[in-house]
């Protein structure tokens, strides 16, 4: 027998069920698919169905526990005749408009300044994300209450310090005043998530572009401008753009504290929705208010992955 | 023999069970005890929540029918009986307020033979409940209880500067210029909220106004009855009133009288009963008086609260044992209705002399002779069209904007619009 001959031969495993599992789990093609799905039934159940289920009394004239049937774009199109939803439409562009842009500056400033060696910096850093992390409701009843006629924080504050005229202004009574207002709660709100991604956007930027920027000349709004504001970029797109959504899509503050008053001038999308669809039945209508906005809002997040992937 | 292993007796023993109740259809412990559920709102006044809670305890020893009561806030209720509308499943009783039974009609089992029960014990349903929960005829929820709008004032106040007690809106005006210049003004909410349309209402229809006509379908809102109330809202902001009733919620004019600053509010007893049970001291100033007329007469807001069964129920017999324990027993009603400290009155007319008007000598003016009930959207039935209306707070957003600058009658033709457009919808 020729030595070459001789090979190892390894002896064949027994063709067990848990064999069968190991070699299963040992092919890519299995074992992707696997780790996706439970994630996949998750987006199925809990954003497709509800999406559809949307959409499909958008298109109808569903109302509350009634026989309902398809309407085409009959909803979105009368809604335009209805003066609370023109109203609705334009403060929706306000409200996210002025509070995103406060937001953005805000928290660039807020995470410049946590960036920098500061005292108990951590401890900063959490209590930052303080409005965060409180339940939307819970803190936005605070504001009420700061906010309140009778007994306003904020008015009492001012007066003492001789910058308002008793008693001050009306916050939640007046329409640019209630604007204000829930504008102000919801930048107090959403700042953290600005500035602590920012904030991480800006720890990741390579020391060296700084140094090399000085070396030049640079001094320190140049290097702003030419290395920080660059480098987060792709950082701004994602936060502008999940922020934009967001506020959008906002109720809570507006429905503690103003309830879409005075004259209609603070309502969103969220709040009208729920007075339509829900207090009043009319769950077609309602749904075509949420999903007004749709299409805009495919549009902007297609735009701004688009910038982001071609950032990367 | 063969000896029984466990495992053999698990398995004998689990497929036995399966199969019976695959066969019959229900669960061993539904066969054993019935149990419903009631989803009642959260009470403005707590203690009838914890006397409901006796009551149902009560309830499950005597018919052996376990009940659990869950509670939920007012302004919870719209969407959480949305959902077991949509979904068919959830409670088998449920609260509702005001115009709900016409909201929900169709998912109401008709629940006439209790209410005819009712009546001939109790005598008739007063209107704003019948109007509210007989829908198309047909009995859609048991009527309860009701709470209505009536004047709260500062008595002392009103000695002080020698004020009559005003039986029109005109007397109102007059008292509240003095009262705004002694630092306490008229408090009624202009905003959107439920309590705005309380007031407005009233004082629409006692001048002969109205939003929409009897048929639900001619939208009567630009009339002279209208300007009129646009004019006296003007004068009563301008002269009566302070700015901040335009920020106003449901509360705030509780918590004015209450804190000492209002001299005058339009609203159920709460304010009164509140103020007394947390000991402050306006609860001694405090006083009550019917609502103010016009030439139309006397008309109030009134929320009338009744108990519908979801016809998704499959306990309908056992909810309405539940219903006729609660109700139907003089006794356990009549302790129901005290612990509300007169918030809560019976709806029933031989029951409007009720015993708890005379626990306190400030409930004297809650009798209610020569008093119109009315629910909002009066005298139209509360279809969904005229829910819209109220709902939308077209009422409130053209005072609002009259108040602050719109001239009268570019108010009253927006309302008339928008009113329009809601009932060609």
């Amino acid at each position: 027998m020729a030595i070459g001959d001789v090979g190892i031969v390894s002896a064949p495993r027994p063709v067990t069920l848990r064999n069968r599992i190991r070699v299963l789990l040992d092919r890519e093609q299995f074992l992707g698919p696997m780790f996706v799905t439970p994630a996949l039934i998750l987006i199925v159940l809990l954003v497709a169905y509800p999406f559809c289920m949307a959409l499909y009394f958008a298109l109808s004239n569903a109302f509350i526990g009634r026989p309902s049937h398809l309407v085409g774009l009959r909803n979105f199109i009368n809604l335009w005749d209805s003066d609370a939803f023109r109203q609705t439409f334009q403060n929706a562009f306000v409200f996210t408009g002025t509070a995103v842009a406060c937001k953005l500056v805000l928290g660039i400033s807020l995470a410049l300044l946590l960036n920098q060696q500061l005292w108990f910096k951590r401890l900063i850093r959490g209590a930052v994300l303080l409005p965060w992390v409180i339940p939307t409701a819970l803190s936005t009843l605070g504001w009420s209450w700061m906010f309140n006629s009778l007994y306003s924080v904020v008015n009492w504050t001012g007066i003492a310090l001789g910058i308002m005229h008793p008693p001050g202004p009306n916050w939640l009574g007046q329409q640019y005043y209630a604007m204000t207002a829930v504008v102000a709660v919801n930048v107090w709100r959403g700042l953290p998530f600005f500035a602590i991604t920012i904030l991480a956007g800006l720890v990741s930027i390579p020391k060296e572009l700084y140094e090399a920027a000085e070396a030049d000349g640079a001094g320190s709004v140049a290097r702003f401008w030419y290395v920080t504001l660059p480098m987060l970029r792709p950082v701004l797109a994602i936060v502008i753009l999940f922020s934009t959504i967001l506020t959008f899509s906002d109720f809570n503050i507006v429905y503690v504290l103003t309830h879409g008053g005075p004259i209609n001038s603070t309502h969103l999308f969220a709040t009208l929705s729920r007075q339509i669809g829900l207090e009043s039945g009319r769950i077609g209508e309602g749904a075509a208010i949420s999903l007004y906005l749709f299409p805009v809002l495919a549009f902007v997040v297609y735009a701004q992955l688009k910038f982001v992937r071609k950032e990367a | 023999m063969q000896a029984t292993t466990r495992r053999h007796f698990l398995t004998t023993t689990t497929g036995a069970g399966l199969a019976g109740i695959l066969a019959t259809g229900i669960p061993p412990a539904r066969a054993q005890q019935r149990e419903i559920t009631y989803l009642c709102w959260n009470n403005f006044a707590p203690l009838m929540d914890k006397k409901l809670a006796e009551i149902a305890v009560r309830f499950t020893k005597d018919t052996g029918i376990k009940i659990r009561v869950d509670h939920i806030n007012t302004e919870q209720q719209p969407a959480k009986y949305a959902s077991e509308v949509q979904t068919q499943a959830g409670h088998d009783l449920v609260e509702m307020r005001m115009h709900f039974p016409w909201l929900y009609e169709p998912q109401l089992v008709d629940v006439g033979d209790i209410v005819a029960d009712l009546e001939k014990k109790y005598g008739k349903v007063i209107a704003s409940a019948t109007e509210t929960a007989r829908v198309h005829s047909t009995w859609r929820a048991v009527p309860q209880y009701h709470g209505m709008f009536v004047a709260t004032y500062r008595e002392d106040l009103f000695k002080k500067a020698g004020l009559k007690i005003p039986d029109t809106w005109e007397d109102l005006y007059v008292a509240g210029k003095e009262l705004k210049k002694m630092g306490n003004p008229v408090g009624i909410p202009i905003n959107q909220n439920l309590d705005s349309i309380s007031t407005a209402g009233p004082v629409l229809w006692s001048l002969g106004g109205m939003e929409v006509d009897r048929d639900g379908k001619t939208v009567r809102i630009n009339s002279p009855a209208t300007e009129q109330l646009v004019e006296w809202y003007k004068k009563l902001f301008r002269d009566c009133m302070e700015a901040e009733v335009l920020s106003w919620t449901n509360a705030s004019n509780n918590e004015s009288i209450q804190q000492g600053k209002a001299g005058w509010i339009h609203n159920p007893v709460s304010a009164y009963i509140i103020a007394k049970q947390k000991k402050l001291p306006t609860a001694d100033l405090i006083n009550h008086h019917r609502t103010p007329g016009g030439p139309n007469g006397r008309h109030e807001t009134d929320v009338p609260r009744h108990i519908g069964i979801w016809k998704f129920s499959k306990n309908v017999e056992p909810a309405k044992e539940f219903i006729r324990y609660l109700l139907g027993r003089p006794e356990t009603y009549n302790e129901y209705i005290m612990s509300a400290d007169a918030f809560n009155l019976p709806v029933f007319e031989k029951l409007q002399d009720h015993p708890v008007l005379k626990t306190d000598v400030k409930y004297a003016a809650l009798r209610s002779e020569g008093v119109q009930y009315h629910c909002y959207g009066w005298p139209a039935p509360p279809s969904d069209k005229v829910q819209l209306i109220t709902n939308s707070f077209i009422l409130p957003i053209m005072l609002a904007k009259a108040v602050t600058g719109t001239s009268t009658k570019e108010a009253v033709a927006w309302a008339d619009r928008e009113m329009k457009k809601i009932v060609a919808s």
